[in-house]
């Protein structure tokens, strides 16, 4: 049976639920084996003298991005079957820029933050409280954010559909853009890390 | 001589990762060649009815303006000018067959009832398209239930509720909600009028089907949501 499982009938959505437990626990384990449950190590990003968290989500997104490719080359995995998230796109630059401002004023995003509370951190607690808090209040305002909330509908978009590019093309520039990436992180690692 | 080993290990990931983005350039997504069919694959399919899209899931992906699938009308040529849902593109299953739709690409099929639809899904399925899926009860299904609903009589405030929707919605398809009476005998004839309230989008020019009068305000509640759609 092809991947992915669930769309095929593979287990129905209790079993979904322990994978998703499972993958869960396991995304927090290696968040705080990587040091993403301190902030200061998660803020360090910004005043660019470690830049960890950009190494290790850009690896994670060239791991799976290579992974897919393969999969469903080989056809194992339909691709046709994957969730996209459509593009609305005002909202979601607002909300990245909300996001980017709390990572930067809190030191969390929202999976390191339950990975740091789980690791006992008073920070982390407030930025999961903060959560369903902020759910909340998005929920009571819906009525009147509903325009904005649906504004910018593009549908759902892909590099390879924008730029008209083969598939394995935009494959292989985001393998060069991480490996400049990496290399770049590295010189500015050294060179901010003389400062302190 | 030993230069390979003198790599550090985040070098030798860099270069595994570089040398699959090489072979990336020559792989597909999406395989070509022969596909078989697994039966017990399909039957499953067929038993939990992931392969259908209901109306209501269809009129909603139109009005949010979705752009992650295509949908496609398998009637004939005069059929369609007459009428189509929009965004509908016209392939009779003659057409299916020769020139099929990329196989990672998600399609929606209807027809007037349902047996072309699930023709045209077996068809496609057998060539190794992965996501396609029928709109249930076909266009006879999306006239009754989105362009001209049948609204519940003396209704409680929760299918009060419902029943605003539907006028609005029914208003942005270009129809009208009809009463639960006039339901079981629907008037036939009678070229459809243009809709009150007047110039409505090309795509929504609304076919012969059904000419129950359209209230003035349901077409004046459908205003704000196409300009949500031209944003597209």
């Amino acid at each position: 049976m092809p991947a992915p499982f669930y769309k095929y009938g593979g287990f129905g959505d209790e079993t979904s639920l322990v994978i998703a437990f499972v993958i869960g626990i396991g995304f927090g384990f290696f968040l705080e084996r990587a040091g993403f449950g301190s902030a200061r190590k998660l803020v360090s990003q910004f005043y660019l003298n470690d830049l960890a968290v950009f190494k290790v989500m850009f690896t994670a997104i060239v791991t799976a991005m290579l992974g897919v490719t393969y999969l469903s080359w080989m056809g194992v995995l339909d691709l046709s079957l994957v969730y996209l998230t459509p593009t609305y796109l005002w909202p979601q630059i607002v909300g990245g820029l909300i996001l980017g401002v709390g990572f930067v004023v809190g030191g969390y995003c929202p999976g390191t933050s339950v990975a740091s509370m789980a690791t006992g951190r008073l920070d982390g607690l407030a930025f999961v409280l903060g959560l369903p808090a902020g759910t909340l209040l998005f929920a009571e305002a819906f009525p009147v954010l509903r325009g904005f909330y649906d504004s910018g509908a593009l549908g759902v978009r892909t590099l390879p559909d924008t730029f008209s590019l083969p598939y394995g093309v935009v494959v292989f520039g985001v393998v060069l853009m991480a490996l400049g990436g990496f290399y770049g992180a590295s010189v500015l690692e050294r060179h901010f890390a003389k400062r302190q | 001589m030993q230069r390979f080993p003198a790599l550090t290990l985040n070098q030798k990931l860099a270069l595994l990762a570089l040398t699959l983005g090489v072979g990336a350039l020559f792989v597909s997504p999406t395989r070509g060649g022969a596909v078989s069919i697994d039966p017990a694959e399909m039957a499953v399919i067929v038993q939990k009815e992931v392969d259908h899209v209901s109306v209501d899931d269809l009129a909603d992906w139109i009005i949010q303006g979705r752009a992650d699938y295509r949908l496609i009308d398998l009637r004939d040529e005069k059929a369609y000018a007459e009428y189509h849902i929009p965004g509908a593109e016209l392939a009779p299953i003659t057409q299916i067959a020769e020139a099929p739709p990329a196989r990672n690409e998600k399609i929606v099929l209807y027809s007037d009832g349902g047996i072309h639809s699930a023709q045209a899904w077996f068809l496609l399925k057998a060539r190794g398209n992965r996501g396609v899926y029928i709109l249930l009860g076909g266009l006879d299904t999306w006239r009754d239930s989105v362009v001209f609903p049948v609204l519940a009589e003396n209704p409680t405030p929760f299918q009060a509720e419902r029943n605003a929707k539907l006028t609005a919605r029914a208003a942005y398809f270009g129809g009208a909600p009809r009463a639960a009476s006039a339901a079981a005998t629907p008037t036939e004839g009678a070229p459809a009028a243009p809709i009150a309230g007047g110039a409505p989008a090309a795509p929504v020019a609304m076919p012969k089907i059904q000419t129950p009068p359209a209230p003035a305000g349901a077409a004046a509640a459908a205003a704000p949501k196409k300009k949500k759609k031209e944003g597209c």
